[in-house]
Order: structure tokens, then C-alpha cells, then sequence
């Protein structure tokens, strides 16, 4: 059984090697959220809960976002979801920054699998059709799913984790591209507090999305506390908005997504003093100074926090994708320290 | 020779470069008249736009000590002389601050970050010879702040590209326990209290690598960890004459600070005696609790790898109860049996090996967090952004409740 799935995964490393990426629909798993992905040993607890998640897809379709030429997303310089989408077709093994409803745990190859002689009953992984790009409810073979992450060779997909970091806070900029009369903002707007004393700026919040925005005389804005992409633009723009109705000729150019936060938990403790013996290039963990352990993954390039309790906190991205990259690269590497037997610790110095 | 120049005295073509010192000039080997300094220019409007390199950017800062590096490296000699340290750990430390010197960010900081780089350079000298040196002793004896510290050696480690080994437990649990003023008998001490070194020493240690393998030292200040097991240590070399001190009592006659944690390390490490014991039979039908189990300390130490095995789930057991319903199952182990309820003839069942930060509850509810569709580019309604906004009379109330609160601030100041 196991030879047969790694036939069919090395197989679909070779088809893949061949086709261009664009051709291949290449959404992966779904969902913004902290879920733990049902194990694929456990095909009955993943069929159920497929076909729970399935019914609420709704007119969903599986949207193949590489196939969207540049110009059609609504505006370049803001839209990370395209470049990220773009990197996944690189990488492949990060989900994809498919945000606009819950859709279904699916893990489309996006390959033929016709050719690829490996019968559905036996293999233990269940994979979509290729063919079918919809997922629809009615499809008879509606098989649970499986993660797999066919680029990477490296990692086998019983590697994969399931968690899915869940993004916590956006900080990005903006250029209002006129300058600010601050004093005037802070006695016009409600929602503004302005101590030059203190800071240099006018603090701003808006309700909806829940965001907090320092702006600047020069017109320069940096908005805080938003937790996606999206909610980060919208959020600026409404900011961006205020400041026109009160009176400015403010503009919105050069968004930018300066730093992503990403946390989740893996929900079995680490042995820190391990993680640093074995990884002490990247590791630093000072329990004098702090309880955590920071990890400086070079690629991509993320500090990550890993603590005693497996909550693990990701930050420095520019992009979604290097969050969830950069939690895949941990992931084996945790598990590695999930065997806290005491034999293994005692041969540890203390 | 640069082309072109003449000299403006003797209008001589034999100009010369010629340093005097380390300046660089341009002489007239005819009549000695320095044309120029510092330039080496061909042309005259080529010479407005060179510029000479500054001092500071020349390696000659890299060659001369300064005299705050001087000062620096004294410091770094004496504090290895009062922490009384091996004399290659000078060098070392000296070495090191010279080679943090070098860098441009660390030449321009202020003093106090110099001042605590000092710290830093004997710290990670003392790390990666196993010498047991905390960073709390360190700072106090520098007179620092331990975030001040903490940012400077953070990044003094980067700058340097160091590969600092860890804090060694065992070293320091030596070192510590030596500092602790009990083995020889003073009169304000009890006799009872005095106690050999030697034995102190083993079974602090052997208590600390229980702590270590219970997830107790994960994560946490070592020093606490270490007091506590040496007060249990303490105690039950002697339980009779000594059940009745208290852990600050403890350290009050031992000469030592009482760190804060060491209290909560404390109840943890009899905790996870009170799981062991419920595994011997001898001491199940004691129903100890915490005071009675510190007699038993002997003997729980003595089978500690076993006891811990039938104690608690390893972690493949782990996920069968993580998928049996973790939470309310796993406090009621830890409350029944660290409590000593009796729980019939069987032992109670294993608990769950997890760091004490997983086993306590939840402080707020995980709700599942509410998926938004948002695109980025909705239309934004007026009324939206008007709700942020002062009307008219709001701004004019506004404005004189400011101007009130001003006057009201003034008034106390008029004569």
C-alpha cells in the first residue's frame, strides 16, 4: 500500500516536472482559519467531515486564480492575493490564499490521474479526479481527502501537518500623497487622538474592520490590527476616506503589506533545550530572558516563536504563503521533539 | 604626476605626491610649495566634487583604541577579576569586546549600552567555557537593567554571528547550592539545620533532572527550579527537625535571595512526587499529601525513571486522550490525586506528561473565529465614514471644552 502511494506521488512529481504551472489548477487546502485536518489514517473521520464542510460550498467553484491575467484583479499594487497565488504555483505545497468563503478541504493535484493506474479503493490517499475542476456535491467518488504537497519531493504528504496558522495581525502602509494638517484631523474627527507631545501622529480607529491607523503630516499612513490582506486595504481606504471628507486631497497609492502575524498550535509540548542543541544555527533560546524559542528560518525568511506549550507564533512575512510555508518547514521538525519520553530527555545534559 | 598643473609660484611642471604624515599633498619639487592637500584632483572642477574620506569612515578608527574602548576593555578585565574567573576568560572576553568595538553600531551607542556590553562579552565567554553564570548576577554586578541587557546581548549575538551554548544546569545547580550558607553551623542557626554538602549537592541534582524531565525547566528561569528542589533536597535529608521551615525561612538562614517563582516550582515539584508516589504500593496506602511525601523523597528519587514511565502517559499515549476529551479529564487526575483523595485499590490512572502551561485551562473560550468575505474593494457608504466625524456644533463644544480645561490648568499658576 505504501509502495503504491509513493508510485503515484513520485509519479506526479515527474507529470508535474513536464506541464507548465499555470495549466495546473493548483488550489490547495482552504481556509483561514486554525483547522486540524482530519488524518488520513482516519478515513472515516475525514469522509464525514468533508462531507459536512462540502454542503456549505455552496455555488463555489474551484476559482483558478493563475489563470487571472494580472490586469483583471482590481488593482495591482495592492493585490498580494495574485502574487502570492503565483508563488504557489512555485512552491505547491502551501494552501492557497483562497479566502472568500469556507470552502471545502480540497486538495486538487490538478493532474491526470486517468493515466496514473493507481485503482481509488486501495490507495489509503483520496484524491479528487483532476478532470472535475468543480467540486461538486453530487460527485459520486467523493473521496476524503488527503493533503498532499507534490512539489517537494523532501516532505511526504504523511508529513503534512493540517494546521493551518491562522493570520492575527496586518501592518501595512500607505501614501495619502498630501500633507496633513494634524491638528485639524484630531478636532475635526471623532475617532482620532493626536499628542504631538508624545508622537508625532494622529492615532485613528475605525470599528469595522477593527484596525488601528497612525497617520503623518507628511501624508504617509500605517495601518494596524487587521486580520487579512483584504481587511488591511479596506481598512486603509476607509481611513484614507475620512481624511478626504475632511477636507484633504487624499489620495491612495502605493499600498503595501509591510508585515503578516501568524499563530497556531501544533498541541503537544517541545523540548526546547532539544530544539536549540539540534538546530542551534537558527535557534535562540534564552529561558532567562524569555520563555520562548526564536527560530530565524532563512527560507523563506520568518522569525518564528515556538514555545514549551507547541503554540507557535509566525511573524515578518510580506506574504500569506511564507506564513504557511514557513509553518510546514517547522512542522517535522517539531514532531521530531514530540517523543518527550523521559529516556530521551535524560540523555540530555542538564 | 597628475596632468595638468603647474605650480602657481614657479608655474613648474614638476609637481610631486608627497605625504606629509598621512596627509596626502602635492609639492613643487622646484620651489617646495604645497599646491594642494588631500586632493588628488586633475582638473579645478573636479576638485569641488571630490571629497575626502572621513575620518569616520576610514579604517583609522579600527586602529587607534579610543578611549571609551580603553575604559571598556578595563572594565572587562576587572569583571572577570571579581567574578573571580579562569585567566583565559579575560582574553577571551577582551577579544571579544574588541571585535564588537569594530562595528560601527556598537562605536556610536550610547554609554550605557557600552556599559552593558561589558556584561555581555563576560557572559558569553562564560557560556562557552560551561561556566555557570546567570544573567541576573551578571546584572546586578554591572548595575544594569535586564531588558537593557537583554536587547544588547540579543544583539551582540547577531552582530557576531555567536553560537552561544545554553546555561549548563548541572554547573549552576553546583555553583548555586555551594553559595548556600548551611553546612557549617552558625549560632543563629538551628543545629538540625546544618546539613553536608556532598549529599545536599547530589539530591538538588538529582530533583532538578526530575523537574527537567517533567516539564518543569522548559521555558522557565532555571534558578527558581533549582532553590525549590534544594529546599526539598533540604528537607528530606532530615525531614523531622526540618518539615516545620518554610521555603523563605529557608532561604533567609541559607543566606540567599528567595526568587519569586520558587514558591510555584515548589508546589509543581510536589506535584509530580504525590503522581509518583501514588505508583509505589507502600506509599499509596499512606495517602500522603504534600508535607508527608517529603519524607518519601528518598525513594521516589531512587526509582524516579520508573515511577515516572507508570506515572504518566508518554507522548504516544498522549494523543488517545487528547482525542478522548483532554481537558476535563486531565483536571481531574491532576486535582485528585495531588490532593491524595483516596481513588480505590487501583492507582489512579495516568495522567498526562505536559508542561503546567497545558494543563491549565483555558482562560477564554476558543470560539472558532468568524470567517469574513471581504475583498478589499467594497464600496465604502458615506454614512459609514460620517459616523467618525464631528458635526459642526460637536467641533464648536469641543473647542470650548479644550480652551475650559486650558484656563482651568492656568488658573492654579496666576498669582
Amino acid at each position: 500500500m505504501e509502495d503504491t502511494y509513493l508510485e503515484l506521488y513520485l509519479d506526479r512529481c515527474t507529470a508535474q516536472d513536464e506541464l507548465p504551472p499555470p495549466k495546473s489548477p493548483l488550489i490547495s487546502l482552504v481556509g483561514s482559519y486554525d483547522v486540524y485536518l482530519p488524518n488520513p489514517s482516519n478515513p472515516e473521520m475525514a469522509f464525514s467531515s468533508h462531507l459536512d464542510v462540502r454542503e456549505s460550498s455552496g455555488d463555489f467553484s474551484s476559482v483558478d486564480l493563475s489563470f487571472l491575467p494580472d490586469e483583471l484583479s482590481q488593482e495591482n499594487e495592492g493585490e498580494t492575493v495574485i502574487g502570492s497565488v503565483d508563488k504557489i504555483d512555485k512552491t505547491c505545497k502551501t494552501p492557497s490564499p483562497q479566502r472568500r468563503s469556507p470552502s471545502p478541504m480540497q486538495q486538487d493535484v490538478g493532474l491526470d490521474l486517468n493515466g496514473s493506474g493507481v485503482p481509488h479503493s486501495q490507495a489509503p490517499l483520496y484524491l479528487d479526479n483532476a478532470d472535475s475542476v468543480q467540486p461538486s456535491p453530487e460527485e459520486p467518488t467523493s473521496d476524503p481527502l488527503a493533503s498532499i504537497t507534490p512539489m517537494k519531493p523532501m516532505t511526504p504528504a504523511s508529513e503534512c501537518s493540517g494546521i493551518v496558522p491562522q493570520l492575527q495581525n496586518i501592518v501595512s502602509t500607505v501614501n495619502l500623497a498630501c500633507k496633513l494638517d494634524l491638528k485639524k484631523i484630531a478636532l475635526l474627527a471623532k475617532n482620532a487622538e493626536y499628542n504631538p507631545k508624545r508622537f508625532a501622529a494622529v492615532i485613528m480607529r475605525i470599528r469595522e474592520p477593527r484596525t488601528t491607523a497612525l497617520i503623518f503630516s507628511s501624508g504617509k499612513m500605517v495601518c494596524t490590527g487587521a486580520k487579512s490582506e483584504e481587511q488591511s486595504r479596506l481598512a486603509a481606504r476607509k481611513y484614507a476616506r475620512v481624511v478626504q471628507k475632511l477636507g484633504f486631497p487624499a489620495r491612495f497609492l502605493d499600498f503595501k503589506i509591510q508585515n503578516m502575524v501568524g499563530s497556531c498550535d501544533v498541541r503537544f509540548p517541545i523540548r526546547l533545550e532539544g530544539l536549540v542543541l539540534t538546530h542551534h544555527q537558527f535557534s535562540s533560546y534564552e529561558p532567562e530572558l524569555f520563555p520562548g524559542l526564536i527560530y530565524r528560518m532563512v527560507k523563506p525568511r520568518i522569525v518564528l516563536l515556538i514555545f514549551v506549550s507547541g503554540k507557535v507564533v509566525l511573524t515578518g512575512a510580506k506574504e500569506r504563503s511564507e506564513i504557511y510555508e514557513a509553518f510546514e518547514n517547522i512542522y517535522p521538525i517539531l514532531k521530531g521533539f514530540k517523543k518527550a519520553a523521559v529516556s530521551h530527555s535524560a540523555s540530555h545534559r542538564i | 604626476m597628475p596632468g595638468g598643473r603647474r605650480c602657481p609660484d614657479c608655474s613648474s611642471a614638476a609637481l610631486v605626491e608627497d605625504s606629509h604624515y598621512s596627509q596626502s599633498q602635492l609639492v613643487c619639487s622646484d620651489c617646495g610649495c604645497v599646491v594642494t592637500e588631500g586632493f588628488l584632483t586633475t582638473t579645478f572642477a573636479d576638485e569641488g566634487n571630490l571629497r575626502e574620506v572621513a575620518y569616520t569612515r576610514s579604517t583609522g578608527e579600527n586602529e587607534q583604541v579610543s578611549r571609551s574602548q580603553q575604559r571598556g576593555l578595563r572594565r572587562v578585565r576587572d569583571l572577570c577579576r571579581v567574578l573571580q574567573l579562569p585567566s583565559t576568560f579575560e582574553d577571551t572576553a577582551v577579544a571579544y569586546y574588541q571585535k564588537a568595538y569594530r562595528h560601527p553600531g556598537i562605536r556610536a551607542a550610547r554609554l550605557q549600552k557600552k556599559e552593558v556590553l561589558v556584561g555581555c562579552c563576560v557572559l558569553i565567554t562564560c557560556r562557552q567555557h560551561n561556566w555557570p553564570l546567570t544573567m541576573g548576577t551578571l546584572c546586578t554586578m554591572i548595575y544594569a537593567d535586564l531588558d537593557v541587557f537583554s536587547g544588547a546581548y540579543m544583539q551582540i549575538v547577531k552582530l557576531l554571528g555567536l553560537d552561544v551554548p545554553s546555561l549548563c544546569l548541572a554547573e549552576l545547580v553546583k555553583t548555586y547550592c555551594s553559595s548556600f550558607k548551611l553546612f557549617q553551623p552558625t549560632p543563629c542557626m538551628p543545629a538540625k539545620f546544618v546539613e553536608d554538602k556532598e549529599r545536599m549537592l547530589s539530591r538538588t541534582l538529582q530533583l532538578v533532572e526530575l523537574a527537567n524531565d517533567t516539564w518543569l525547566v522548559t521555558g522557565r528561569h532555571p534558578l527558581p527550579v533549582i532553590t525549590a528542589a534544594a529546599f526539598l533536597a533540604w528537607q528530606s535529608l532530615h525531614p523531622s527537625g526540618r518539615l516545620a521551615c518554610s521555603l523563605a525561612r529557608f532561604c533567609q538562614v541559607a543566606n540567599v535571595d528567595l526568587p519569586y517563582p520558587a514558591s510555584a516550582r515548589l508546589q509543581e515539584m510536589l506535584a509530580v512526587l504525590l503522581r509518583m508516589a501514588e505508583q509505589l504500593v507502600w506509599l499509596r496506602i499512606l495517602k500522603l499529601n504534600k508535607r508527608s511525601v517529603v519524607k518519601h523523597i528518598e525513594d521516589l528519587l531512587q526509582h524516579r525513571h520508573t515511577l515516572i514511565h507508570k506515572a504518566f502517559l508518554d507522548g504516544t499515549g498522549e494523543r488517545e486522550a487528547q482525542a478522548r476529551g483532554l481537558q476535563p479529564r486531565m483536571e481531574e487526575e491532576v486535582g485528585g490525586s495531588s490532593l491524595g483523595l483516596p481513588l480505590g485499590k487501583r492507582p489512579a490512572g495516568p495522567g498526562i506528561l505536559l508542561p503546567p502551561c497545558m494543563l491549565k485551562p483555558p482562560k477564554q473560550p476558543r470560539l472558532p473565529p468568524t470567517v469574513r468575505t471581504v475583498t478589499g474593494d467594497e464600496d465604502i457608504s458615506d454614512s459609514e465614514i460620517e459616523q467618525y466625524l464631528r458635526s459642526p456644533e460637536e467641533v464648536e463644544d469641543f473647542q470650548r471644552a479644550q480652551a475650559a480645561g486650558l484656563a482651568t490648568k492656568d488658573a492654579p499658576n496666576q498669582p
